[in-house]
């Protein structure tokens, strides 16, 4: 009979899960910089007076936030090919993982689009209005006084969607990309897959050790730069 | 190849009969998550010595990996730990024949355990501690001064918060199907495959998916608003 539960397997399996790890980074990081293009373009549109651009950005992050991203996901495999197919432009030999990019640039455009709106709004209107009677234009108005102050009040609920999103980018091995969990898979079904339990529980222990890589990079910005600026503007601590 | 409407049309009954199943595996696993969040929020908030450790490595390990992996862990580690209590008890468990629905009804009872003890956790240090004080001091008992004083203050706190992880876990449930159990995924997956049109039964599927986001979404604010009452009687 085989020896139930090896620890050792697992800490033997984490070097070559971890192989595939920029490919789960490059997703991430490419999906979160297209998704702050079109976080911005949403959030313009959602602070537009027009009722019809306005019920468009709020429709599309009505739907991304309504449904499952493994089923946006499909949706961008499966769906894209044929719509786009439809009007003569062939995708089918793209590789796999710009459509899981497109699919999580579309789904953290949406979620972006909310931070940013929300903090937008948390600047008080003071603020824009003393900016303006000084004279500065409108894009200095939002560089050197709106965005910094939007930024801190953005910081917690953008590493909570980085976080997500690290954890999410684990759907792609479903449209058959060999990122770190496609990679657990495969070093799992080795040997007549009697080791699957030990590689899942080593790619489980790499997502966790980047979570709280994560984390623990957020809290420490906040905690300095919380500190700075009391400092610059002379609160006392209290 | 366009959008075949007509086909779309003929297939969301069919996928609509899996409705009960995802929410089946929502409600189950938010029902026993919430005994199980409860007593982890009660040990971390008084502090008990050990469990509050594991109770906090818990709660970090399943918010820091995806519920995919968690999934995959029950997967393969039930059947393991059962012919594991086999050898050294001489349990007669069949670790061979478990349903997966079993399996994924598990992974997401202990999901959602972790999310909602954050939960029940900040809402009930969100309570001011005079209420607490005030309470014992006009002689109510332990039990009285949670239901009457707490609580009820704390659920406003909690509601939105527990209203985005249910939607989450909701969500969450299309993962089900990975681990071959029938719900709205996996039923708009094999409609599709007949004629390979997918794109058609995943809108349909999409569209199943956002009107259960959205009746859910509303009924929480609703009460939410009937919740908050006691906040506007005397202000």
């Amino acid at each position: 009979m085989k020896k139930i539960f090896d620890v050792n397997y697992i800490f033997q399996s984490i070097p070559s899960i971890a192989s595939a790890l920029p490919l789960t980074l490059i997703i991430m990081i490419g999906s979160l910089f297209c998704g702050l293009i079109i976080g911005f373009i949403v959030t313009v549109m959602k602070l537009n007076k027009s009722t019809v651009i306005n019920s468009i950005a709020n429709g599309y992050v009505a739907f991304i936030r309504g449904t499952p991203p493994l089923l946006q996901l499909f949706l961008v495999f499966y769906g894209l090919p044929q719509v786009l197919g439809s009007v003569g432009i062939d995708i089918n030999d793209w590789d796999k993982v710009v459509f899981a990019i497109i699919t999580f640039s579309l789904n953290s455009g949406a979620f972006l689009s909310e931070i940013m709106r929300s903090s937008y709004l948390a600047v008080d209107i003071g603020q824009r209005e003393a900016a303006l009677s000084v004279g500065m234009s409108n894009i200095q108005m939002l560089r050197r006084i709106i965005i910094p102050q939007a930024f801190d009040v953005a910081i917690p609920n953008l590493g909570n969607l980085v976080i997500s999103l690290l954890k999410e980018t684990s759907y792609v091995f479903t449209i058959g990309i060999i990122d770190i969990m496609g990679k657990a898979k495969l070093i799992g079904s080795n040997g007549y897959g009697v080791r699957q339990l030990e590689s899942y529980i080593g790619l489980a222990l790499i997502y966790w050790v980047l979570c709280i890589i994560i984390e623990k990079s957020i809290a420490l910005y906040e905690y300095k730069h919380n500190n700075k600026s009391k400092k610059e503007i002379g609160y006392n601590k209290c | 190849m366009a959008f075949d409407i007509q086909f779309a049309i003929k297939t969301f009954p069919k996928i609509l009969r899996a409705v009960p199943v995802t929410l089946f595996i929502t409600i189950f696993a938010i029902m026993i998550g919430l005994i199980i969040g409860l007593f982890i929020a009660i040990c971390r908030i008084n502090k008990v010595p050990v469990l509050k450790n594991i109770a906090a490595i818990y709660v970090s390990f399943i918010r820091g990996t995806p519920i995919l992996v968690q999934l995959y862990v029950v997967f393969y580690g039930l059947p393991e730990l059962l012919a594991y209590l086999h050898q050294i008890r001489g349990w007669n468990l069949s670790s061979n024949n478990i349903p997966h629905m079993t399996i994924v009804l598990i992974a997401f009872t202990l999901n959602a355990s972790a999310y909602l003890s954050e939960n029940i956790r900040s809402a009930l240090s969100s309570v001011d501690k005079g209420q607490y004080e005030a309470a014992y001091s006009v002689g109510m008992s332990n039990f009285q001064s949670l239901r009457r004083i707490i609580i009820p203050q704390a659920l406003v706190v909690a509601l939105p918060n527990f209203s985005n992880v249910f939607l989450e876990i909701t969500k969450d449930t299309s993962l089900a199907f990975s681990v071959m159990v029938v719900e709205i995924m996996a039923t708009a997956t094999v409609e599709a495959s007949s004629g390979y049109k997918y794109l058609e039964t995943y809108v349909d599927a999409s569209i199943i998916y956002f009107i259960i986001c959205f009746v859910f979404a509303k009924l929480f604010v609703v009460l939410e608003n009937r919740l908050s009452i006691y906040k506007n009687s005397n202000a």
